[in-house]
């Protein structure tokens, strides 16, 4: 599917016939900017505008269409003036309990996010210089998890590690104990894992397949091991869906919350569930708004890694 | 069941030298992935779909003690529970009518026009994923109370398309960018009007594309649990956010007969769009040209 040839959409950009063949040029663009307009407007609306007030209502702005939210809330700190106040945040950073679900997070993300971009990349791999029926078995099975929805992952993925689960069970049949893994983070772990594995797998192996084969009988002509030819010459050449693949899993893992509050333990836990917990259960909107924004600090970090590796292929396709 | 494929593509690669040490246990350390993975994917589900036919079950026996089908009655005659099952399959496939009408449009525009913050709007849809999902829920709750879209369909609705939009948007680009311009031109040299053109030149042949973003956003719609607690609860529930409570207060039994209710849609339109998927579309669409 995706061939070494240039794609469609490249060539369109970087042919400038087409420009001079078009008279029409600057009403096209308008139309196209318009065209374009509606799920901008959604997402200013409502991500962009709704972000921008939970910050002001973070940082303890709470007039205006915050009043309700600040009425309702509890243990809300106020500013005095236009300025704001990181009193919010100097509460929740000197919470011993939100510390260590900022700790529990980045680990669960690190952890999770390396596994699974290994496992991607072993499976995608094997499939492009092995490739044969069980190549595709294997793909194949790391697909699955994309059919079914997380709420019932979570589930399943809770009752099979459970005191009573599979593991346990087949373990005790030949007189083994086997620890419970339900309500710890490695339960936590394995199911983002679990989740996240179907993109990873085709996005990094659609890159993989990209890589032309004679580049890599170019480099064994050379007297390339495969272990060179595969460090050297296929990986950088599918770096970009690597990157790809690496940041929107550890974005989807950094903000999870039905898997960590499926199967994780009460607390420690990922900010994902604290977060909830503090809006729903403790009623205190403005620690939950701050630990949105920790996420976010931490999310956009690697939103930028992503945004970075796409404007790097585009700039090696020359078209910035 | 993974021992044959193993033993015959080693006999392949056998047929001109005798297999050496290496590549036996080459062979048996792909085998053992292999049985690894299947368990790691495949278990909990199996593990799960036994318990929806399941009497009592004593551990730690691999079966159950003995077989029912006495918790699908109970699923089917809950009043609560087939009321989210309604909420669902309602809101569902508007959030795809909604989100492909806002989205589509821009799909082409980002695919076929070059214009002023193309790639910044491209980026900034990105957005909605940056951002962790609860966290934005949080936030838009002090909008939703401000707006009074607290407990309503339109509040869900946007919940719902929100978490579409970047699929109905980057799959079908991609898909329109793939559409050769040289066959639109023939076209449009042919005679064809520009509506023409677009309903049976690109239109069909970007088709793939767009079903699989389709597909991708009604799963979307269809999984979404977690806003929909928050904004929808306790009067809207859909299966997802009933799947919460059920978990708590139903038995073990009742929750998985619940489970292989709400996989079912998904498996379908998954097995119905999977060659598309696999063949490279969704991972198209996630690369910004």
């Amino acid at each position: 599917m995706t061939s070494t040839l240039p794609k469609p959409a490249e060539r369109q950009q970087t042919v400038p016939p087409a420009r001079a063949r078009r008279p029409k040029r600057l009403g096209q663009r308008g139309v196209g900017f318009f065209m374009a307009l509606p799920p901008i407007l959604l997402i200013a609306l409502f991500v962009g505008f709704p972000i921008v007030l939970a910050f002001g209502f973070s940082i303890g702005l709470n007039g205006g269409l915050n009043h309700t939210i600040a009425t309702i809330g509890q243990n809300v700190h106020e500013s005095e003036g236009w300025w704001g106040t990181l009193a919010a945040y100097q509460e929740m950073f000197s919470n011993q309990r939100f510390l260590g679900d900022l700790l529990v997070t980045v680990i669960v993300t690190l952890v999770s996010t390396i596994t699974v971009l290994f496992l991607a990349l072993g499976i995608g791999l094997y499939l492009k210089l092995k490739g044969g029926r069980m190549a595709r078995l294997l793909s194949g099975l790391a697909i699955v998890p994309l059919f079914i929805p997380v709420v019932i992952a979570s589930w399943a993925i809770l009752t099979f590690y459970s005191g009573t689960g599979f593991l346990r069970s087949v373990f005790a049949i030949v007189g083994l104990d086997f620890p419970v893994w339900a309500f710890t983070m490695v339960a936590v772990i394995i199911g983002s894992v679990w989740t996240s594995l179907p993109f990873a797998v085709l996005m990094v192996s659609s890159g993989l397949q990209s890589v032309p084969n004679a580049m890599i009988e170019a480099a064994r002509d050379a007297g390339a091991g495969s272990l060179r030819t595969i460090v050297s010459v296929i990986i950088p050449m599918a770096a970009v869906p690597i990157i790809i693949a690496t940041t929107f899993t550890a974005i989807g893992i950094v903000g999870s919350f039905t898997v960590p509050y499926f199967t994780g333990p009460n607390s420690p836990n990922m900010l994902g569930v604290d977060m909830s917990n503090y809006f729903s259960s403790f009623n205190q909107p403005q620690q939950s708004a701050v630990m949105a924004f920790t996420v976010f600090v931490i999310a956009s970090g690697i939103a930028a890694l992503y945004v970075w590796a796409n404007f790097r292929s585009a700039k090696e396709q020359g078209k910035v | 069941m993974s021992n044959t494929p193993v033993s015959r593509a080693r006999t392949a690669s056998s047929t001109r030298r005798p297999p050496s040490l290496d590549s036996i246990l080459r062979s048996a350390l792909v085998g053992l992935f292999v049985i690894l993975m299947l368990v790691f994917i495949l278990g909990p589900l199996l593990w799960l779909g036994v318990r929806a036919f399941a009497g009592s079950w004593t551990f730690p026996n691999l079966l159950p003690d003995d077989w029912t089908l006495r918790w699908w009655q109970v699923v089917f005659n809950d009043g609560a529970l087939s009321i989210a099952v309604q909420n669902s399959l309602f809101f569902a496939p508007l959030t795809v009518l909604v989100s492909a009408v806002i989205c589509l449009p821009a799909a082409y525009a980002f695919a076929r026009f070059d214009f002023p913050g193309r790639r910044l709007f491209l980026i900034s849809l990105f957005a909605t994923n940056a951002f962790p999902k609860m966290g934005l829920f949080v936030t838009l709750a002090a909008l939703f109370y401000a707006l009074n879209l607290m407990n309503s369909v339109l509040g869900i609705l946007v919940v719902h398309v929100l978490g579409t939009v970047v699929f109905m948007t980057w799959i079908p680009a991609a898909a329109f960018a793939a559409v050769p311009r040289n066959l639109e031109e023939a076209a449009r040299d042919a005679g064809a009007s520009k509506l023409r053109v677009f309903a049976s030149v690109t239109l069909p042949m970007a088709l793939p594309g767009i079903i699989v973003a389709a597909v991708m956003s009604f799963l979307a719609s269809f999984d979404e649990a977690q806003g929909t607690y928050l904004v929808g609860a306790p009067d809207f529930m859909t299966m997802p956010t009933q799947m919460y409570s059920l978990v708590l207060n139903y038995p073990t039994q009742v929750a998985a007969v619940f489970s292989i209710l709400l996989a079912i849609p998904s498996v379908a339109l998954m097995l119905a769009a999977h060659k598309h998927i696999l063949g490279g579309q969704l991972a198209e669409g996630f690369q910004i040209k």
